[in-house]
């Protein structure tokens, strides 16, 4: 009789609704399936609708990265009408992405992947008691903290775009509103506030300090050199984390992707990796080489998904499809497989360091493979990367040659457009075509479809499919073992399920 | 989401001092999932009390009627909520989409709100639903939700004080005042000096789309993030706090007959309006017509 015996695991604390099914032998995961649970059928809303109505639609695919949406839909009409946003706008563009990045890392690791060491599964640790001093949810130091500086980072989205979540302030040619220099200012010092507590208390240093670490022997003396950084969150991530092994689980197919994000505006002084015109550049690492970016190498696969009348393998610009509602046979998942040149790919904070040439991450991934841990830490220090550009480019905009921040588009009647950028959670793509000004087709690849995809035609398992196998789980009641590693690629189910699609005929 | 930007009280204040023990929520509690399945069903046998159910999202109830679109653990969404709302003291509906429907109300995801199908009273619950406490279901309309009427509201049940409902079961001391009320553009509206394009200082309302003087919401007087508001920054509300949210036209242009707008403000007679805006108009100080006047 086989020892095999399969669980169920509904995740919480994921943006959205995801269950995983695990196939597990003698404690340790033999398979995995990872299940969106809702179909929402988001872009079926957009068809027969005006070109601009976009800009309203899909920032509410997502409460926690509504901009990023906003801003893929903005560049994809930026491109079928041809026109060149000024300078200023893609500075405001930029900080207000960033900004909301900033809270979504922040609110990810501490509201979200931390409270599980908190959580009952480690009531006998060492370091339990202070996990739960820290992390709690609702109690603990940290957590409560976050909740104070991630909504007075999101402020600065408010200065500039009116609200947040869900306001349409990115529009094609640039933005709707030229903040005045003294809410500029207030900005600066929204960040500067925030700054200073991730510094002190999630980092245990100054931001320069940090970029200072650019491999795993700095890191390991990093921990060394000061107590302050041993008592960070981070360094008490990093501690925690090691004991309980999270740097030997979570690797995955060592496929990893960008789609580019942040170009920089004409005349900053900030720069980009290497020549990059981003200051996260786009491209594919397989694990040794780094290759250059084309989307027309995306494709969806449907073998597994419940989806219907559908030749797999398509790109999103042809991509039709209707959702399953009868007989599912083996289609286990309303997210469809994207796919990169046919190999499934990871994406998000550690996919783009290591695409962009990030010394740290490098070496920690050519030692030890990518890990749970590997993937938190990109994702926790991210705004080490962040914090300087917002500052630079908001300290650029007054003193900028060219004060306009819109010019107008002209018009929006005919053509094609797609917007490639990376959001929060990693490659985010939005695709659509215009006839007589009204959508006629609308595609959404989400980050999280690419990180939760179903199984390919070929059998191939989606990246955190792949990074379960392997991973040892003491009590099938409690899976917290499985929790972190799907947790590290910072799931969003309430993104990945929509990615459906139907091509309406234009009646 | 939305919460999280609550303040005074914020999250952490509603949570520690206003007498809430937060039983379980989706992104925030950390429970095993064996252990959330026990509460979910004990609650739903009214072995523990549940005071106050607030329900985020819509429900689905395709495919065919079905619900399958949205399952959770295994079931229907919809039905663990018809469970549940049968034990609640009250139940609220956070956001549009829980309230009346929202987005993907046409088939196949058939998108319902919980007492409401868009601006139809009925919904998963009925019309004549009441819970525990003898309330109809509490709509905080809006997509998002302004995050300090959801804490204001969990607050007012809490502390037993009256919340009075309008016409679609909104609290009314947030949802009887226009978005128009406090808009910075607000000069421009009234001598109807306008904008077509975006980027400019104008008025939105004329051609630009804008339901400020439609709908009813909080917006510009309680601020977003303790800041801003759409309209303060020039992008045109939505109308997202009312039932017919999302409107099948198209979002950035106003309707209108030979150029007066098909809808006007809430009340207002279109001969009256005729006059008014027409003389409004010729009276425009230069201040506006120049947009010297800062918004």
């Amino acid at each position: 009789m086989s020892k095999t015996r399969r669980y169920e695991i509904p995740l919480n604390r994921v943006e959205g609704d995801l269950e995983v099914r695990v196939d597990v032998d003698e404690g340790v995961v033999t398979d995995a399936w990872s299940s969106g649970t809702m179909f929402r059928g988001f872009e079926n809303l957009l068809l027969g609708r005006q070109a601009l109505d976009s800009l309203v639609v899909t920032p509410r695919i997502c409460g926690v990265c509504s901009t990023t949406h906003l801003l893929a839909a903005a560049k994809a009409l930026d491109m079928v009408s041809g026109v060149q946003p000024p300078p200023n706008a893609v500075r405001l563009r930029n900080i207000a992405l960033m900004a909301e990045t900033l809270q979504s890392d922040l609110r990810h690791s501490v509201l979200f992947f931390l409270p599980d060491l908190a959580a009952s599964a480690y009531r006998r640790h060492p370091l339990f008691d202070e996990a739960v001093r820290r992390f709690e949810p609702a109690k603990g130091e940290t957590w409560v903290e976050a909740i104070i500086e991630t909504k007075k980072i999101l402020e600065i989205v408010a200065i500039i775009a009116g609200q947040w979540p869900h306001s349409s302030f990115i529009v094609p040619g640039g933005v709707a509103y030229s903040p005045h220099p003294t809410e500029l200012l207030q900005c600066r010092y929204i960040l500067r506030r925030v700054r200073e507590w991730y510094e002190k208390r999630i980092l245990g240093c100054s931001i320069d300090r940090w970029r200072e670490v650019r491999s795993a022997a700095h890191l390991d003396a990093w921990l060394e050199e000061r107590a302050d950084h041993r008592e960070s969150a981070l360094g008490f991530f990093l501690d925690f984390g090691r004991r309980i092994g999270l740097d030997e689980t979570g690797r995955g197919h060592d496929s990893f992707l960008s789609f580019g994000s942040l170009e920089l505006p004409e005349g900053t002084d900030v720069a980009g990796p290497g020549e990059s015109t981003r200051l996260i550049p786009a491209g594919y690492f397989d694990g040794a080489t780094t290759h250059a970016f084309d989307q027309s190498l995306i494709s969806e696969d449907v073998s597994f998904s419940l989806a219907a009348d559908y030749e797999t393998g398509l790109h999103p610009v042809e991509g039709v499809t209707a959702p399953v509602t009868g007989d599912s046979g083996t289609r286990y998942s309303w997210v469809k497989a994207p796919r990169y040149d046919g190999r499934p790919a990871e994406t998000g904070p550690l996919a783009e360091a290591l695409v962009g040439g990030d010394p740290l991450l490098r070496d920690l991934v050519a030692r030890n493979g990518a890990s749970t841990l590997v993937r938190q830490l990109a994702r926790l220090t991210r705004p080490a990367t962040m914090m300087p550009a917002i500052e630079a480019w908001i300290a650029e905009i007054p003193a900028s040659s060219n004060g306009d921040t819109y010019v107008p588009y002209g018009t929006l009647e005919e053509g094609s457009g797609h917007g490639v950028i990376q959001a929060a959670r990693g490659a985010l793509g939005h695709w659509v075509t215009v006839r007589d000004g009204v959508i006629t087709h609308y595609q959404v690849i989400t980050p999280s479809a690419w990180n939760g995809s179903p199984r390919d035609g070929a059998g191939v398992r989606g990246p955190w499919e792949e990074a379960l196998v392997g991973t040892v789980i003491a009590d099938p009641d409690d899976p917290v073992e499985a929790g972190h590693v799907i947790r590290s690629f910072d799931p969003c189910l309430v993104c990945a399920v929509h990615a459906i699609d139907r091509r309406r005929e234009n009646t | 989401m939305s919460l999280l930007s609550a303040e005074t009280p914020n999250l952490v204040q509603l949570l520690d001092s206003a007498g809430l023990e937060l039983l379980w929520h989706p992104s925030l509690s950390n429970l095993a999932p064996v252990h959330r399945l026990r509460l979910f069903e004990r609650l739903a046998a009214g072995e523990e009390p549940l005071d106050i159910l607030v329900i985020e999202g819509s429900i689905l109830h395709g495919a065919d009627d079905s619900g399958s679109f949205d399952a959770y653990m295994g079931r229907p969404k919809r039905d663990w909520v018809r469970e549940l709302a049968e034990r609640a003291g009250y139940v609220v509906a956070a956001g549009t989409c829980a309230a009346y429907g929202g987005f993907g109300h046409q088939a196949p995801t058939r998108a319902g709100g919980l007492q409401w199908d868009r601006t139809e009273p009925g919904g998963l619950l009925g019309a004549a639903f009441r819970s525990a406490a003898g309330l109809p279901v509490i709509n905080l309309a809006g997509c998002p939700c302004h995050h300090d009427v959801i804490t204001g509201t969990l607050l007012a049940l809490t502390s037993g004080l009256p919340l009075p409902l309008d016409e679609f079961n909104r609290p009314a001391h947030w949802y009887g005042v226009m978005v128009h009320q406090g808009c910075t553009r607000n000069e421009y509206h009234e001598y109807r000096v306008e904008e077509s394009d975006f980027g400019q200082k104008g008025c939105l309302f004329f051609h630009m789309g804008c339901h400020g003087p439609l709908v009813g919401g909080p917006c510009n007087k309680l601020l977003w993030n303790q800041r801003s508001s759409k309209t303060r920054v020039g992008v045109p509300c939505f109308g997202c706090t009312h039932p017919g949210f999302p409107a099948s036209h198209p979002f950035f242009a106003t309707r209108n007959i030979e150029g007066i707008p098909l809808e006007l403000p809430m009340g207002v007679d279109r001969a009256h309006y005729l006059a008014y805006k027409g003389m409004a108009a010729a009276a425009a100080p230069a201040r506006l017509k120049d947009r010297i006047t800062e918004i």
